[in-house]
């Protein structure tokens, strides 16, 4: 190959957290006791990042160190976060916001929550970076409205912030000022959505907005406002400290760095995982979390949003990358993996799926409202019930298609790509249960074992 | 920029919406959430179309297709919502492809899974876009086996708009409306998902706009109470006329139905009023139908009233006018009256050589001003003073003002009309409040949306704009205590007005009547707006006061107006003025020798008449009117059922028969001779959308003043969107707005012991006036106000407070 002399020089990127090169970053105070004090945080080099950016870096500098760094948004979509920050307008000495959105609510998703409830100083150190490179006056940072004790947390760090000259008026003694108000939300998946979040912050019906105007020219009360997600924030706190070329040395072509991934079903060590982007499911499935406790059938590989794939060799070994993830069909999503064990039926798991999403369109547009949001939780009850009929997969089948593309946001997509997924691989399962009335796998219960 | 819809290349401007790109090359695609003059939001996915642009190569060029030698076409992945999409140079939009109708077809069968269908029983059946769209774009079979949604199907939003939820497809037009257009947010989206709908926090929908969710739903789920189980589309006559409810001449389709008006509904005059009304309009009309309608003339035969032929009638007053000289005959006509109407009164003062001819209410200043705006100048001011309650006075110019405030210029007409999908337009828009000022004695609506409010002392209006004048005159002026006092603000606010009026590219000043009830305040109002060089909008206190003061239907002198007629002449004939409320004119015109009354029921001049005359009312004649822009508008007919009631052509055709004349104005198409003559325009032609004189309006025929209200006082006299004296028979407006409002202050409130919703009695000058207290704050400390009367012109009265008599106290506070 041409380029075998540079790969030569080079070294090979860090693709497993078993690469010795790999240490945990984010996460690293994760679960110790009083990590979530400023004492600590500050004891174990917190807010030198901050300290630096603001003291030694213009704010040009550090979205070029971000940019050079390849960090994507951690939120789902994957946007390049320093090219996101490069949208934002120059200053025009009248406010712009910075807003995190910590709205996390996707089943199978659960990565914030520990940040904010054991490291919440590692998140202030985040947002006031982001907050200094962009030149934002003010800061939101809007928590779901069940992290309670994570809000609570948050709270308390930014007054302990405040109190050390971290936020407010000159931060650190430089003319640079931001300040941080936490917003809890009120239990609506939509929140997540950018838009949707910056309309319930402003006190309105949490519905999407139009785009254009993006946030970046037009956002939160009509001002420029970026949006980034927990872990794109704090990773931009260790991009800082150990540079981009540290960052960019871990992972794929297309996705750089470390991140957070999320594992639950029935496998020994359900949990949160900071690995480098590319390690394989199989790392995370097996090494990490100890492998499955029941004969899996199925994986989601990032938040139920994203489309399953089956117990196979070849997606097991996929690396969890965003492009990768997306050649195949599915999504990197916020890395949260469900795995599905054999004897759950997978029309069951999709019902309960689609009642989440049933229970949380927010009904602006017309195929998410009574597509997703009344005829879909309705086939699947119909059919759960074992009242349907071979039919009425096609039906199911022409009802997503219908849907799929057709929406506002992104929302109504989300529903239908698992739908779609389990369709496409898991057919017989429909099939069996339209003829039969009742489920290839019975087994209800499967939780309680 | 180059466009192509299904084979049809079209030039189109940068900015225009793709939907509208569809419709200008001939093509169709359903949308029910777009609306004319609204922000496209893209929520109910109908307008899906495929839609592909060509791509620039890093150096400018195309990126070419090979095979065609053409620029490659890349289509997006997903149908776009057409509505929201900007078209780009180059851009292809289909419509047609097996893609798209499966999409269509595929969103009727979501919009229609929760809609109850039931058509046969629903009032927009025959007239319903979801109905039309169905049948063009749906299947025609539903494959959705489960339960609809239920919900409630009568909800009354208001007295004046019942909400069926069943029906409601979550559009968001009437949510986006209140928001957009009249700014009144008082609507909004409860609960999420398939269990959305719509609904209010509090009671009611307090708003002067409110009906115009009816014309825009594109459903049966929002319909206007007064019409509702009336009657089918298809049954009804539709009649295109101009609203005579105020001086803006909003364009309206009235619709009858074996001659009774059932409903009356906005239509589109994008100069005027665009597509919007205020419910004044729309609901004031329920008293054209009461049961006492005057439909056969009367005649006093043994100090009785009895029913006469016209031939009858007009004999009896020609035998009487015959043994009076002709100038003792004085003629007053409403200032509502029609152009050609208007020709009638003068031909018959002509014959009959009597200079006691007038217009009632008359405002003491002239309404025709040096330079004179236009609707679209207000629209597109970046500077505004308002003096006067325009909200009341004359709803669209309220509506027009915030127009003004969002910065978006009216948009230009396209080949299917008004752009379906304006991308300029947004939800909540940020708003420029700082352009408008606002000034009125007490507080009024517009002032929540104004940067500059100001409360002047009633009757000051005078004093108000000679104060704004020595500042526009001399930037360094101060203004004293009195100066600050009379304009409600301190002398470096009023200075920040009036430099931004004068820096302003297009300044409007609206004189409200309160402006124009004196011809001080006039001429100092005029001073000012010509040293800041704006431009004005006087607001007539009627439909035609404009067009009634350009073609001269005034006094030979000041002492022969209407008052002066009350008093000095010797027979009377009025049409639609009812000046016997007032106690003391009654006396006074019981002792004229000949009292005729045209009007459409028994007023209290009626009963003392001599001739009554049946009135055609305003929804009933042909003519044309001039809005207080000076456009020439048309007026229709609709098919309403009022017995041998007539116009006052009519009236004068009667009579010049019965006299042996063949007078001008004897006939709607007469009196436009007449007025093609003196206009060079042909009223027979008038174009819906009306006609707006190139030239400098010309002065009216003669300067005489008006008359002017008392200086002072404790009542202000006020104007309102409902009109006082037909209220009690609109029902539904009634309902809406509680009656005629007293509004007093708490403290005086609490003095003479009224409490709010109590009806009472109390006189007004000389007239008993019937009001519902409401007691708020919004009006000033020892003052209250009442709704004006024709014949009671807005502006201060006095009271006689121990006359208060409170006949019913309600329990329920009205504010």
């Amino acid at each position: 190959m041409s380029d075998q002399t540079a790969t030569a020089a080079k070294p090979a990127p860090i693709l497993s957290r078993h690469d010795p090169r790999y240490e945990v970053t984010m996460y690293r105070y994760v679960g110790v006791d009083g990590a979530h004090t400023l004492d600590f945080y500050r004891s174990h080099g917190g807010y030198e990042a901050a300290k630096k950016a603001l003291t030694s870096m213009t704010p040009a500098q550090v979205i070029d160190e971000v940019k050079a760094s390849g960090l994507r948004g951690r939120g789902g979509a994957g946007f390049p976060t320093g090219v996101k920050w490069s949208f934002m307008a120059p200053p025009d000495g009248k406010p712009r916001y910075l807003v995190c959105n910590a709205d996390e609510s996707e089943p199978g998703s659960f990565k914030d929550r520990y940040i904010l409830e054991d490291d919440p100083h590692q998140l202030v150190e985040g947002m006031i970076i982001g907050a200094y490179a962009m030149q934002m006056t003010y800061g939101f940072l809007y928590v779901r409205g069940e992290y309670y004790l994570g809000a609570t947390r948050m709270e308390a760090a930014i007054q302990e912030a405040r109190a050390a000259g971290l936020l407010g008026k000159n931060i650190l003694g430089t003319d640079f000022s931001f300040d941080i108000t936490v917003h809890r939300g009120a239990g609506a998946y939509i929140c997540g959505e950018e838009t949707a979040l910056m309309n319930s912050l402003e006190g309105l019906r949490a519905n999407p907005r139009l785009k254009p105007p993006f946030p970046a020219a037009a956002g939160m009360y009509g001002r420029p406002t970026t949006i980034n997600n927990v872990t794109s924030l704090t990773s931009a706190v260790h991009i800082l400290t150990k540079g981009a070329a540290w960052f960019s040395s871990m992972g794929t072509d297309d996705s750089k760095g470390t991140k957070l991934y999320q594992i639950s079903g029935p496998v020994k060590r359900t949990g949160v995982f900071e690995m480098p982007m590319g390690a394989t499911f199989r790392e995370l499935i097996y090494d990490f979390a100890g492998g499955p406790t029941m004969e899996p059938k199925a994986f989601i590989p990032g938040g139920s949003s994203t489309p399953m794939f089956p117990w196979e060799d070849r997606f097991l070994d996929m690396p969890m990358d965003y492009g990768t993830l997306a050649k195949n069909g599915s999504m990197l999503g916020t890395g949260g993996v469900i795995v599905i064990p054999r004897d759950k039926c997978i029309v069951d798991a999709l019902y309960n799926l689609v009642r989440f999403y049933a229970h949380e369109s927010c009904g602006k547009c017309t195929p998410c409202r009574e597509g997703v949001g009344h005829w879909l939780p309705r086939m699947y009850q119909k059919l759960v019930s074992g009242l349907g009929r071979p039919e009425d997969i096609e039906l199911l089948e022409s009802v997503a298609s219908n849907i799929k593309g057709n929406a506002f946001c992104p929302l109504a997509d989300a529903c239908i790509g698992p739908v779609q997924a389990s369709l496409k691989w898991f057919r017989d399962e429909y099939e069996y249960l339209a003829a039969n009335g009742k489920s290839k796998y019975a087994k209800n219960d499967w939780w309680q074992a | 920029m180059k466009v192509r819809v299904n084979d049809v290349e079209l030039d189109l401007p940068p900015g225009t919406s793709a939907i509208d790109a569809v419709f200008a090359a001939g093509g169709d695609v359903p949308y029910f959430c777009s609306q004319e003059y609204m922000s496209p939001i893209g929520a109910c996915r109908m307008c899906l179309a495929q839609v592909g642009a060509p791509r620039k190569e890093k150096d400018g060029s195309w990126v070419m297709d090979e095979a065609t030698g053409q620029p490659k076409i890349f289509w997006f992945p997903n149908l776009m919502a057409t509505c929201t999409t900007q078209v780009m140079d180059g851009m292809v939009i289909d419509t047609l492809s097996e893609r798209v109708k499966t999409a269509q077809n595929g969103m009727v069968e979501f919009t229609l899974i929760n809609h109850p269908l039931d058509c046969p029983v629903c009032d927009k059946g025959g007239a319903c876009e979801l109905q039309d769209r169905s049948y063009e774009f749906g299947d025609g079979i539903s494959r959705f086996e489960f339960d609809k949604r239920h919900n409630e199907k009568h909800h009354p939003l208001s007295d004046l708009i019942t909400l069926d939820r069943e029906r409601c497809i979550q559009c968001k037009r009437c949510v986006r409306y209140f928001e957009e257009v009249p700014g009144d947010e008082v609507l909004d989206f409860i609960e999420r998902s398939a269990h959305t709908y719509i609904g209010t926090a509090d009671e009611g929908l307090p708003s002067n706009f409110t009906g115009n969710i009816a014309d825009i739903c594109p459903v049966g789920a929002l319909l206007d109470a007064s019409s509702r189980f009336r009657g089918r589309n298809w049954e009804y006559d539709h009649t295109r006329t101009t609203s005579m409810d105020d001086a803006t001449g909003a364009a309206i389709i009235v619709d009858a139905r074996t001659g009774r008006i059932e409903r009356i509904k906005a239509a589109l005059n994008p100069d005027v009023n665009k597509t919007w009304i205020d419910d004044g309009t729309r609901f004031g009309h329920e008293y054209v139908d009461s049961p006492d309608r005057l439909t056969t003339p009367l005649v006093r035969r043994q100090g009785k009233l009895e029913p006469a032929t016209w031939d009858e009638a007009t004999a009896f007053i020609a035998e009487r006018l015959k043994g009076l000289s002709g100038k003792d005959v004085g003629i007053a006509i409403r200032a509502d009256a029609t152009l050609e109407e208007g020709v009638a009164a003068m031909s018959l003062a002509e014959e009959l050589g009597t200079g006691q001819l007038d217009h009632a209410p008359r405002p003491a200043a002239s309404l025709i001003g040096n330079q004179t705006a236009t609707l679209t100048d207000l629209a597109t001011a970046d500077a505004i003073l308002v003096v006067g309650d325009v909200t009341e006075e004359a709803g669209i110019l309220d509506l027009r003002i915030k127009d003004a405030l969002k910065g978006v210029t009216p948009p230009t007409l396209m080949p299917h009309g008004v752009p379906i999908a304006d991308l300029r337009l947004k939800e909540r828009m940020p708003r420029k409040r700082e352009i408008l000022a606002v000034a009125a004695p007490y507080r009024v609506e517009l002032m929540r949306h104004a940067g500059t409010a100001m409360r002047y002392p009633a009757g000051g209006e005078a004093a108000f704009f000679r104060a704004l004048g020595k500042l526009a005159a001399d930037a360094n002026a101060t203004l004293d205590e009195a100066g600050q006092a009379a304009v409600g603000m301190p002398t470096d606010q009023a200075r920040a007005l009036v430099a931004r009026l004068g820096a302003a590219k297009q300044a409007v000043v609206v004189l409200g009547g309160f402006a124009l009830t004196r011809r001080e305040a006039a001429e100092a109002a005029r001073a000012l707006i010509k040293a800041v060089g704006a431009k004005e909008l006087a607001v007539g206190p009627m439909a035609n006061s404009y067009g009634l003061e350009l073609l001269g239907v005034l006094p030979s002198h000041e002492r022969y107006g209407y008052a002066g007629m009350l008093d000095g002449s010797k027979a009377l004939i009025l049409s639609h003025l009812d000046p016997a409320q007032d106690g003391e004119v009654a006396e006074r015109l019981r002792g004229k020798d000949l009292l005729v009354v045209h009007d459409i029921f028994m007023t209290e001049t009626a009963h003392l008449a001599d001739v009554v005359l049946p009135a055609a009312s305003v929804y009933e004649r042909d003519g044309t009117v001039v809005n207080l822009e000076g456009r020439f508008l048309p007026v229709r007919a609709a098919p309403v059922d009022a017995g041998s009631s007539a116009d006052l052509t009519g009236v004068v055709r009667a009579l010049g028969e019965a006299m042996g004349k063949r007078l001008d104005g004897r006939s709607v198409r007469s009196a436009r001779r007449t007025l093609k003559k003196r206009f060079d325009v042909d009223f027979t032609e008038l174009p819906d959308h009306g006609l707006l004189p190139r030239t400098k309006s010309r002065g009216p025929a003669k300067a005489v003043a008006g008359e002017a209200p008392s200086a002072t006082g404790n009542v202000l006299v006020v104007p309102s969107m409902a009109r006082a004296e037909y209220l009690n028979r609109n029902r539904h407006l009634a309902a809406a707005l509680g009656g005629n409002r007293l509004r007093v202050h708490p403290e005086d409130a609490a003095k003479h012991n009224l409490a709010g919703g109590a009806e009472v009695r109390l006189r007004v000058g000389g007239t008993w006036r019937q009001a519902v207290v409401q007691v708020t704050d919004a009006v000033p400390r020892g003052l209250m106000t009442i709704p004006s009367l024709p014949e009671q012109p807005i502006g201060l009265a006095q009271a006689d407070l121990t006359s208060i008599v409170v006949e019913q106290v309600r329990l329920e506070v009205a504010s």
